[in-house]
């Protein structure tokens, strides 16, 4: 009964809004050790963000030793200043505080969130855990031996978490992004107490060092406390360690990882993407929306909606310092295993053919800006967002100025961004994990085939040596 | 085109009827809102007389074509006599009537620019409820409509986006066997198609107009969740209203859709040992209440559900007096209220659904599974049956759980990871649900490491709770992370909606959440000691052990 009039309705409200959205009013300030803080006050809860960074990250992580970064970060919490590991975990907990650190890829992360009213001692945690950390050598080899276990859990059943390990690593081969930010159940058999200590020495200090705060605070009082307590802290000892741009790849090949007892296929298709400092960004996000960044994405319809081969398929990009990876991810019952390859496939070839028509680009925008102010809702987000800002060398223009970008987008200007940007079918590198046996013959027709048992302790791809694409033909 | 047939549209005077039809629709449909508003007639009154309107222009022009006013009455047009045709005259009269209709219609435009107080009959006062509780929010409101429908709203205007909670009471708890998982799997459907839109429609013109949407499904209750900016809320209504009213099962998207549900069942549970592990010990803690059933449903179950059973599940679950629906963001409570009344207001209650008596028997003895698989880590996870979401005793026990498995710093944590490395991890909650259900435990084991060891050291763990109770510096911590995290969960729109219909359908009031931190403030170490001492039992376990088989000798 309501069909007409609603209908009717609904097509008339489609009218662009290209809301703007802005970053709140911060302070940066540049300690003379280094050290950047930037400051958001935001009194909408009793609570307070902290999100510190340190350049470098799994970059700074020696040949054949991944994972040394990953735990530092996590050693920094087991025991610092007059604390030992136990009781400073209970100094958190018993005020109602979370605090946790993590390595990522070009940084290692530190996140606090705490009651207002616990600030100081927040900071007091914090700039303990940097300065004084114990770094205690059994506590190391609790960390280590743990690391490992959770490794082989994760290889048992956790294979949402392996496949982007596998996929930068047999896709970057040689290349710094390559490494497994956690390390292997070999690289952390390798690591030595020693390794970490150095580390310490020469990778972290205020000369590459973000704070970030957003919250219910005095941005005077803060900003005096944050000096305090970082403003005579030395430099990391070594240079910063840089990666290098590397190009797409060129020709397709094929990694099959063998889990024998897995009833799924979990497969990645991809390439090299883009660097964080992207200048066509709105065209991209736009098209990756489009392709596979929401739930009526090309990829989602075709592989999820229209024919039920899979509970999700997607496509993201990891945007680093330099060009990160850019792929399809899913998965399907081991026997549509190249049923759901090709389809992407073929989804991947219509949207390079077809573009992003006028009505889908609209509905794209729209959607964009319609969720991008859920990413800037609270103190943690926003802190997040000034610390990443600073990071990648950006300005507040990456947000103010967003929806005036995508609002500008035009087809054209899409289209050439999908051209320049997501591989074509003659460059892709495939990654499949699942019973090998069932799919061995049939996804050879991908490329040439690299096969590991998942039971392999390292992540790192012996790129078969007879088969290794050649490099130097270039563009 | 043939000039001739044109002038001989006009000679019949086509057109002119055309005009004075559309004229003299947009006249009367004015009037029939005018009259739907003053006279009180229901919503779709001035709806159908426009749909008529529009319905019957194509058959107005065909009449006006076929037939010819003639002096001796009506006929048809090439039945008359050329030569004594009053076409002429009949289309004077027209244009006269146009004339006339303008001139009207002109006069409407301004009565309707300039009176509108005089033509509109103001609503009928919006009845809300305003927050009786100390500590509730003032600007919070909520208003039951006619046909039971309960609503919601917080206004927060930090951001320019509302969300949206749909609480249906209807989950696992309301299946048996042949249609497990049924919930789950309806949850699905939801998107999938009404009688007015094509599957797939729903989530395209949400997504076009900017918003998104997601829903999960528990073992009590169906949550359907959409986050939008405040300019898509009339679309968010009608969305919601078309599906609540007007869900359609298109036999083909049933089928398909049967195959997502085995692919998310695959990868959450035979792919992941813990999902495995997870279903087949709750499978074996409940004899008889229907919490033994897995919220995604058995696979044989998901092949055979039919499109009937789909349809009887929409009719008792889902009638508007089962639902309670949540509002925060940047909107008011006077808005959603005229859109609720517009959109919802229409939809007929149900009858209550058949209320779910099973009580499952007190256990007698402790159950015990083992699952085979080839795994390099084991896994443990222990089942005690516990109570209700509302019952007292709920709050000390999620208070209790906090001390135990919370964080670095909590007791089994320390114990069971840090001291003797024994697990890469631990948890515990309490399924919160309407009838008794219980409260769970999950560890991961290291490689090598025998179960058994893990069982004995974490039973010694709890029996010492039991015994001996725990600090108050912990009642203290517990109580602090209770606080910061109440405070976390307000941060977001998102945090407050799912907070509100939770309180409001699990424990009798959104108005509760705002007790909370008095009620915290409450416990005393004793309640913490009396709810371990009530739960944690060995006859009123279950464990399950998850590991490979065993080969070579033991360790």
């Amino acid at each position: 009964m309501k069909c007409l009039p609603v209908l009717g309705f609904v097509l008339l409200s489609f009218v662009a809004h290209a809301q703007s959205v802005t970053l709140p009013p911060s302070e940066r300030v540049v300690l003379d050790n280094g050290v950047v803080l930037i400051l958001n006050e935001k009194d909408d809860v009793p609570l307070v963000y902290i999100d510190l960074l340190i350049r470098g990250g799994a970059l700074g992580d020696p040949d054949g030793k991944d994972g040394v970064s990953s735990l530092l970060a996590s050693l920094l919490e087991k025991g610092a200043g007059e604390r030992g590991s136990a009781e400073f975990a209970e100094t958190v907990a018993a005020v109602g505080g979370r605090l946790s650190t993590s390595a990522n890829r070009e940084n290692i992360n530190v996140w606090g969130n705490f009651l207002s009213r616990d600030t100081d001692l927040m900071i007091e945690l914090i700039a303990d855990m940097l300065m004084r950390p114990a770094l205690d050598a059994d506590e190391f080899e609790r960390l280590r031996a743990r690391q490992i276990d959770v490794i082989r859990s994760a290889k048992d059943s956790d294979f949402g978490r392996l496949m982007p390990i596998y996929a930068e690593a047999f896709l970057f081969g040689d290349h710094a992004y390559a490494a497994s930010v956690s390390g292997s159940e070999s690289s952390l058999e390798a690591i030595r107490h020693q390794d970490v200590l150095d580390y310490y020495e020469q990778q972290v200090g205020a000369d590459r060092m973000i704070v970030a705060v957003s919250g219910d605070f005095d941005a005077a009082n803060m900003r005096a406390s944050l000096e305090a307590a970082f403003g005579e802290w030395r430099p990391a000892s070594a240079e910063l360690p840089q990666a290098e741009a590397t190009a797409p790849q060129v020709g397709t090949r094929v990694l099959l990882i063998d889990k024998p007892d897995a009833t799924q296929t979990y497969f990645w298709i991809g390439n090299v993407g883009v660097a964080r400092s992207y200048p066509q960004r709105a065209d991209l996000n736009l098209a990756n929306t489009v392709f596979g960044g929401r739930f009526t994405s090309m990829l989602n319809t075709a592989l999820r909606v229209e024919s039920g081969l899979t509970y999700g398929a997607r496509s993201r990009l990891s945007r680093n310092l330099k060009p990160g990876s850019l792929g399809i991810s899913s998965y399907t019952e081991t026997s549509s295993t190249v049923e759901a390859i090709d389809m992407a496939l073929g989804v991947l070839a219509t949207f390079h053919a077809e573009g992003v028509g006028e009505e889908m680009l609209e509905s794209a925008k729209n959607y964009i800006m319609g969720q991008f102010p859920d990413n800037l809702e609270t103190g943690s987000q926003l802190a997040d967002t000034f610390a990443q800002i600073e990071f990648y060398g950006l300005d507040s223009g990456y947000i103010d100025g967003y929806g005036e970008a995508i609002a500008a987008a035009t087809t054209e200007s899409v289209a050439a961004v999908i051209d320049a940007v997501y591989p074509k079918e003659d460059d892709l590198v495939f990654v499949l994990l699942g019973n090998a046996e069932q799919i061995r013959e049939s996804v050879q027709k991908y490329g040439p085939v690299t096969e590991v048992s998942i039971t392999e302790p390292s992540f790192a791809i012996a790129q078969s040596l007879d088969e290794s694409p050649d490099e130097s033909s270039g563009d | 085109m043939s000039t001739p047939f044109i002038a001989e549209l006009s000679r019949r005077n086509v057109f002119k009827v055309a005009f004075v039809y559309i004229v003299g629709a947009a006249l009367l449909y004015w009037l029939a809102v005018v009259a739907g508003t003053q006279l009180e007639l229901p919503w779709w009154f001035p709806r159908l007389v426009g749909i008529l309107f529009v319905v019957g222009f194509v058959p107005a022009l065909i009449f006006a074509w076929v037939y010819e006013i003639t002096p001796y009455g009506l006929k048809k047009a090439v039945d008359v006599d050329q030569t004594q045709s009053i076409v002429f005259k009949t289309g004077q009269k027209l244009n006269a009537s146009l004339a006339v209709l303008v001139v009207l219609a002109a006069v409407a435009m301004i009565a309707d620019r300039l009176l509108p107080e005089l033509a509109v009959v103001e609503p009928p006062p919006f009845v809300f409820d305003a927050p009786t509780g100390p500590n509730v929010p003032e600007e919070i409101r909520s208003f039951t409509l006619d046909n039971g429908l309960k609503i919601i709203v917080w206004p927060d205007h930090d951001i320019p986006n509302v969300v949206m909670y749909n609480f249906v009471r209807v989950g696992g708890r309301n299946e048996y066997p042949g249609i497990t998982g049924l919930s789950h799997f309806f949850e699905h459907m939801m998107f999938n198609g009404s009688s007015n839109l094509e599957p797939g429609e729903f989530d395209r013109i949400m997504e076009a107009a900017g918003g998104a949407n997601n829903a999960y499904t528990s073992n009590d209750v169906t949550v359907y969740q959409d986050w939008f900016p405040k300019s898509a809320i009339r679309t968010i209504f009608e969305l919601e209203a078309d599906r609540l009213d007007n869900l359609a099962f298109d036999p083909d998207v049933v089928e398909s859709e049967r195959g997502v549900v085995q692919s998310e069942r695959r990868s959450s549970v035979d792919d992941d040992n813990s999902g495995l592990l997870y279903e087949q010990v709750m499978a074996s803690a409940y004899l008889a209440h229907p919490y033994r059933y897995p919220v995604l449903g058995w696979p044989s179950d998901i092949e055979n559900w039919t499109v009937e059973d789909l349809e009887d599940f929409h009719r008792t679950y889902y009638a508007p007096n089962n639902c309670v629906m949540v509002f925060t963001g940047d909107v008011t409570p006077e808005e959603i209220y005229s859109l609720a009344e517009e959109f919802f207001a229409g939809i007929p209650a149900e009858d209550p659904p058949k209320a779910v008596t099973t009580v499952e028997p007190e256990q007698l003895g402790v159950r015990r599974l083992l699952i085979e698989s080839p795994t390099q880590t084991p896994l443990l996870h222990i089942a005690f049956h516990a109570g209700r979401a509302s019952d007292p005793e709920t709050l000390a026990m999620n208070m209790l759980l906090e001390i135990i498995v919370g964080g670095d710093s909590s007791r089994l944590h320390r114990l069971l990871v840090e001291e003797l490395e024994i697990a890469t991890y631990v948890g515990a909650f309490h399924h919160e649900g309407f009838d008794p259900s219980t409260v769970y435990f999950y560890l991961g084991l290291r490689s090598g490491v025998d179960p058994a060891r893990a069982e004995s050291e974490l039973f010694a763990a709890l029996d010492a709770i039991v015994a001996e109770g725990v600090t108050e510096a912990e009642l203290d911590k517990a109580r602090n992370i209770m606080l910061a995290d109440f405070w976390r969960a307000m941060a977001t729109i998102d945090g407050k909606a799912s907070a509100l219909g939770d309180f409001e359908v699990f424990h009798g009031s959104y108005e509760r959440l705002f007790d909370r931190s008095d009620a915290v403030d409450a416990v005393s170490t004793e309640d913490l000691r009396t709810a371990a001492a009530d739960v944690f039992r060995i006859n009123n376990a279950t464990i399950g052990v998850l590991q490979a088989a065993a080969q070579e000798g033991k360790e």
